[in-house]
């Protein structure tokens, strides 16, 4: 970043910190009353009572994430452990005729061991140096793989988020999302998943935080559903465990 | 400042008359309005509870905006610490001065922009392209009405008003060859074109759903992931939020993401939902390296303080009020000639021009039959709001006392076209019920007149009833399922009556 445009940033933000200001009073003179500074007391926090003590078993979880998945479009397997996943997606390899797979940088995708079992295919691992373009590696990728970090159940999405070794383009430029679910990560309810952000605070959140139920989807020509029309049109959960 | 693209010259009426002449525009329409209110209905259904849902996201609505001063503080400063360059904008143009700047500043050729209705309501694609600035929609229905140069019709679906042929016809033009009017061919051919766009552009522009306070997070809602391309891949990212946008935390958005999505289309929730902290971090490869929030006043701080229209700022625009309209659902959204249609449109675009005068005629393109406020997921009595907007009108000065009263544009409208007759009986009936609500006569302190105004006493009774029977099901079936307190209100309302004796309305 040039010198000038740091300078016009810093204007900009001094500007903005005496509007901020002038803003808020503004939005207190309007309300009839002086400003709030101090955290008001908020006693509609949340889901209602009644929902925030809903669970469900871990098989009524499995049964419903795969409903509300499926029903979205999407597809499920349940598989019993990463050797199934890494047999899944050799042959879904082959099927598809894959020519690159991009993976987040994770331990438990480097003990798939891709490269030995697809030894036709390009494997990429997702900012594993600094040279290469990783946004165009992505939307280049036959296969996207990443590994959940969380699901809900009664919504069927499920959670990636963002980090060094997890690009936000791997879920979403790639022909085909390949999502690994370990079992006890599903949750019942979505307010399961939001409380952790709340907990971990702005400071300590990755940039992106995403949830995705299902393939790419519009219905936006003559109500006539399209499935794939920017993100991931064939998307795939494997349950682990 | 103009949040309009209304012309003078053109009222509701006039517009509502080209709309009924496009026979397509109206069976798409009302096709798809039904689909997205039964899809809405059955959600809620299944869902359960759902008055005490709509409850509770509208205690959290209305605890934001009674503290708006406070969260909004926050959420800014807590965005800046992300390392967000927030902005804030009084007006349209201030809104409008800030993104041209950045644009300059990144020597910006091409904009990428996922659906944003506040976008919309700056003219900013417009802005952009005077200093030289390529604005390309991402949105699927947005692009497709951007290409045939024209402005949303729905809040969900924009291009609710094109069939495939004459979308084949636009995309043909950008293609250079002739494409098929196959669905699928028309999406592939333009998920092509914008993966192209997506990675040349230099600036990525969203709208905001909604921001956490506590942590400074923006939060989108979709379904194709152009927005996620948008705030993923251009290396910068600007944001045009309303003011009103926020909630306090993450568990307060459990809320709005089970109220939003089902009330929008009936999913259990939008295939994506982003919630953006900040630009990328040092060491992430992907992600914007640079983040602007702009957050925008146009004219919404008005609402705040006024007893009758703060509500307003509760919205979290799902359009479920357009889809159970009967008016909306017969005229269009073009109709409105805002940024904003339906029964939302038709209060918002007057309160937020400030402009009584100009815009009354909308809020006459409306039967006061109590169907937004049913479907509203955050319970905003609209059709309340529409006859204080009336009555401010002739307060105002503006029009006859017959207009205020009653349906006569909209009775207009609809009589035009003969077999649009039924309207206005509807109308009337959309009328009575307003009256029946003891709620509501009671608020009408200034509007004496209305309690005892008579119900269309030259139309026979059965009129209503073999009138238009799409219309008549939509609205029984409308009060089936309606609020307890508001069916309870109305029942007592009529009993009272009932006990006057000096009214007889059939029910
Ligand atoms: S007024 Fe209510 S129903 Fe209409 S768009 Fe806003 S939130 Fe949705």
């Amino acid at each position: 970043m040039n010198d000038e445009h740091k300078d016009w940033l810093a204007y900009m933000d001094a500007q903005s910190r005496d509007k901020q200001m002038l803003f808020m009073n503004g939005i207190a003179r309007k309300l009839n009353r002086p400003r709030v500074t101090e955290p008001p007391s908020h006693p509609f926090r949340g889901a209602p009572d009644f929902w925030q003590t809903f669970q469900w078993t871990e098989q009524e979880r499995i049964e419903k994430f795969t409903d509300n998945f499926r029903s979205a479009g999407g597809h499920v397997l349940r598989l019993a452990d990463m050797a199934e996943v890494r047999q899944f997606i050799t042959d879904k390899s082959a099927e598809m005729s894959v020519k690159y797979v991009i993976r987040q940088n994770e331990p438990e995708l480097d003990a798939l061991n891709l490269e030995s079992a697809l030894p036709e295919v390009k494997i990429l691992v997702w900012n594993s140096n600094s040279e290469q373009h990783w946004k165009a590696c992505a939307a280049e990728a036959d296969f996207g793989v990443v590994v959940a970090d969380y699901a809900a159940a009664y919504t069927g999405s499920i959670t990636v988020l963002s980090s060094k070794d997890k690009g936000r383009t791997v879920s979403l430029l790639p022909t085909v999302l390949i999502a690994i679910l370990p079992v006890e990560r599903i949750k019942t309810r979505l307010g399961e998943i939001l409380a952790d952000f709340d907990d971990a605070g702005g400071a300590h959140l990755p940039a992106g935080i995403h949830f995705i139920s299902g393939p790419s989807r519009s219905a936006d020509i003559e109500n006539d559903l399209t499935i794939g029309v920017h993100g991931p049109g064939v998307v795939y959960a494997l349950i682990v465990g | 400042m103009s949040g309009t693209d209304i012309s003078a010259s053109s009222t509701v009426k006039e517009r509502a008359d080209l709309a009924l002449n496009n026979e397509f525009l109206r069976q798409a329409v009302r096709f798809t309005t039904e689909r997205l209110r039964s899809g809405k209905m059955t959600a809620a259904e299944q869902h359960g509870n759902w008055e005490e849902w709509r409850e509770r996201g509208r205690q959290i609505r209305l605890h934001t905006i009674a503290h708006l001063d406070y969260y909004l503080n926050l959420f800014a400063d807590n965005a800046r610490a992300n390392g967000v360059h927030v902005h804030f904008a009084d007006t349209a143009q201030e809104a409008v001065n800030i993104s041209l700047q950045i644009a300059e500043r990144k020597k910006a050729h091409t904009v990428v922009k996922s659906k944003s209705m506040v976008t919309e309501e700056l003219h900013l694609n417009h802005a952009l392209e005077s200093i030289g600035v390529e604005a390309v929609e991402t949105d699927l229905g947005e692009y497709i009405i951007q290409l045939a140069g024209e402005t949303p019709s729905h809040i969900i679906i924009p291009a609710i008003h094109k069939n495939r042929y004459q979308i084949a016809e636009l995309l043909s033009v950008e293609a250079g060859e002739t494409l098929p009017a196959d669905t699928a061919i028309l999406a592939g051919f333009v998920r092509r074109k914008l993966r192209q766009k997506f990675l040349e552009a230099d600036i990525g522009m969203t709208g905001c759903n909604f921001a956490v306070a506590e942590t400074g997070s923006m939060v989108l809602f979709e379904n194709e992931g152009n927005a996620r391309m948008v705030t993923t891949v251009p290396k910068t990212q600007i944001t045009l939020m309303g003011m009103e946008r926020i909630v306090p935390t993450w568990a307060d958005l459990e809320v709005m993401a089970t109220l939003l999505p089902r009330s929008a289309t009936g999913q259990k929730l939008t295939v994506y939902m982003s919630g953006i902290t900040g630009p990328r971090r040092e060491e992430d490869a992907d992600g914007p390296e640079e983040m602007h929030i702009i957050i925008v006043d146009n004219g919404r701080s008005l609402q705040l303080g006024d007893p009758e229209f703060q509500e307003l700022l509760n919205c979290i625009r799902c359009g479920a009020c357009l889809n159970a309209c009967p008016v909306y659902r017969h005229i269009g959204g073009h109709a409105y000639g805002g940024t904003y249609s339906g029964p939302i449109g038709a209060v918002l675009t007057p309160a937020l021009n400030k402009n009584v005068a100009e815009w009354d005629d909308i809020a006459n393109a409306s039967s006061l039959c109590g169907a937004c406020y049913e479907a509203c997921p955050v319970k905003i009595p609209l059709h309340e709001m529409l006859i204080y907007l009336r009555r401010r009108k002739v307060e105002n000065g503006h029009g006859s006392k017959l207009e205020s009263l009653g349906m006569k544009g909209f009775a207009a409208v609809m009589a035009k076209s003969g077999r649009f007759n039924g309207m206005l009986k509807l109308g009337k009936w959309g009328q009575k019920l307003v009256v029946r609500d003891g709620g509501i006569k009671v608020k009408l302190g200034p509007l004496k007149g209305w309690n005892s105004y008579r119900i269309a006493p030259s139309l026979p009774k059965k009129s209503f009833r073999d009138g238009w029977r799409t219309l008549e099901e939509e609205i029984r079936h409308g009060l089936k399922d309606m609020d307890p307190a508001v069916k309870s209100r109305m029942e007592a309302a009529i009993k009272k009556r009932a006990e006057g004796a000096s009214h007889s309305h059939e029910r």
